[in-house]
């Protein structure tokens, strides 16, 4: 495979972890605790896109080789998710005063109970959205890319979501009240913000955007009841890289993270690609490492900018 | 428990007439034997004072005495145990700060009273989420005001300095055109020049008819810019009076002012 293949597949794969980062980063600013529930939050979205395509799957045209249907899927998944989210909110999180760690392991609970029910409904193994696999892009095999429609898919739905939330923090009403509030919450009820409805929205969005991440990580991989949990280390990963509680460090650190896991294979052959340095030269390193290595470049970081790429610019 | 000898006591406080506006007469915000405090410590103890329509009062006291305590409690960031807060004779006691703003109330906190990763300008309109009609006109008047927010409007607020964010946190709360405005120690932290044009400020904003209640450290400054005063000790209200009589009291100068 050429360095352009695994720069690509690293495209694709990061644009999965940068859509739950912000989420993740997101709901940290407001609600003020790590959210373990959050990787079972992505999986409670790809669950309820495929029931959701299983009616709706025929549906319509199709665009980048993906049927109507599966967008539907994907809206419905992203309602679910954040509809689940802000439940657990009203009933769990909200009435607890615990502090920020009482409410992390009551999220790891929560999480427990969202894997349990979906293994109830639907058993532990693993299924795939009903779609064809599609071959790859004929225009970028030259280039040495094997890409296919349903990667150009995602990337550019999280490229219209990331746009999308970034309108909303810097041009809207919302958006500066969710900011202000990730800044000084105390001073956003001062100033007169209604700070638990913005707390209501931060787990719309960050929710939302995490099914979003779990549908697109159920159409790149398959589905299983612990997708969203075997992820979501490297998620905490990428949020904590870009600085916890920043929106935009989040997409940086999401990026970075998921572009190092999928570039791990070239490690063992590093002379090969790089010019200047001897052919023999190569990190013998297996790709089952890859998590191991996006958490090393993680601790890196930290070493030399303690607070994560964004730093204590929060949101 | 304070000073047997304090003129005025727990009280009901001396009426103060040190304003200059015409409806000083009337009281706008009262504090009536209230005890609050931060969890199960105690701060403030049968505490009563009140601010008239327009006045500009100032809190003054050693450290501890609750100074800070009386404003979080008048907004709501603490519920009094007992006893009532009224503005306008409403009872506000218990409402949340977001409540109270609408009411016409404004606070800036003594620390972290701007938003920093927030532009001037959207610190400015965070002040007015309150209002429904357009913020413009009002932000403008408050650029007109204030003509260094006007040259940073878009700069973030952290990158100001510490006089400058005071101007901010003053401009934020003046947004909702609050009758009353709490201020918690305009010059903490601040060089003694620029100390003086924020109690100009404050002045300035009195002038626009806004009654104002300020805890100051620097008291005898704090209260040679107000029409009355109340020292604070040990939670209560020890001296009551016009700020030109406090001033004046040998026993408060001697107590309180550092002789």
């Amino acid at each position: 495979m050429s360095v352009l293949e695994y720069l690509a597949n690293g495209l694709v794969f990061s644009s999965i972890i940068v859509l739950s980062s912000i989420g993740l980063s997101l709901v940290y600013s407001i609600a003020n605790f790590a959210n373990f529930a959050h990787g079972d939050t992505m999986t409670v979205g790809a669950y309820t896109a495929l029931v959701t395509f299983g009616f709706v799957g025929t549906l319509g045209a199709e665009v980048l080789g993906l049927p109507l249907g599966f967008f539907l899927a994907l809206v419905v998944g992203v309602a679910v998710a954040a509809a689940v989210a802000v439940v657990t909110h009203k009933i769990v999180y909200e009435p607890l005063d615990v502090g920020s760690i009482g409410l992390l392991i009551t999220s790891i609970g929560v999480a427990f109970v969202y894997r349990a029910i979906i293994q109830l409904g639907f058993g532990t193994g693993f299924i795939e959205f009903q779609i064809p696999l599609l071959r790859p892009i004929e225009a970028l095999l030259p280039f040495g890319i094997r890409m296919t429609l349903h990667d150009v898919a995602i990337v550019a739905s999280a490229a219209v979501l990331v746009a999308g939330l970034h309108a909303l923090l810097q041009y809207t009403d919302l958006g500066r009240k969710m900011r202000a509030t990730a800044d000084n919450p105390s001073l956003a009820r001062v100033s007169g913000i209604r700070t638990d409805r913005i707390e209501i929205w931060t787990w719309v969005i960050g929710a939302g955007l995490a099914g979003a991440g779990g549908v697109f990580l159920g159409l790149y991989n398959n589905i299983s009841p612990r997708m969203g949990f075997n992820i979501l280390l490297v998620v905490f990963a990428a949020v904590i890289l870009g600085g916890i509680g920043s929106v935009y460090g989040a997409m940086a650190g999401g990026f970075l993270i998921g572009m190092i896991n999928q570039l791990t294979p070239i490690l063992p052959r590093l002379g090969q690609e790089i010019p200047f340095v001897p052919e023999s030269f190569g990190i013998p390193i297996g790709i089952e490492y890859a998590n191991a290595i996006a958490f090393l470049i993680m601790v890196a970081v930290l070493l030399v900018r303690p607070s994560g790429i964004a730093g204590e610019e929060a949101t | 428990m304070s000073d047997p000898t304090a003129p005025a006591g727990t009280d009901v406080p001396v009426a103060t007439d040190g304003g200059d506006t015409a409806d000083a007469e009337e009281t706008i915000l009262s504090v009536e034997h209230v005890d609050s405090g931060y969890g199960d410590v105690q701060v403030l103890d049968d505490l009563s004072l009140s601010l008239s329509a327009g006045e500009v009062a100032c809190l003054i006291g050693p450290n501890g005495a609750g100074k800070s305590t009386v404003l979080k409690t008048v907004f709501g960031l603490l519920r009094p145990w007992s006893g009532h807060v009224r503005y306008r004779g409403d009872d506000i006691g218990g409402l949340a700060p977001e409540e109270i703003v609408r009411e016409g109330i404004g606070y800036v906190p003594q620390t972290e009273n701007v938003f920093g990763n927030l532009t001037i300008e959207e610190n400015l309109r965070m002040g007015g989420v309150a209002r429904d009609d357009d913020l413009g006109p009002v932000i403008d008047e408050l650029y007109d005001r204030f003509p260094i927010l006007t040259e940073k409007r878009n700069a973030k607020a952290r990158t100001l300095s510490g006089g400058q964010r005071q101007v901010l946190a003053f401009a934020r709360a003046l947004v909702m055109e609050p009758d009353v405005l709490l201020i918690d120690e305009p010059s903490a932290g601040l060089a003694p020049n620029t100390a003086d044009e924020v109690f100009e400020d404050v002045l300035a904003v009195n002038d626009l008819g806004t009654a104002i209640l300020m805890v100051e450290q620097n008291a005898r400054k704090g209260l040679s810019i107000s029409d009355s005063g109340y020292v604070l000790d040990q939670g209560t209200v020890a001296y009551a009076d016009e700020a030109d009589a406090l001033l004046d009291n040998p026993e408060v100068s001697r107590l309180y002012l550092g002789g």
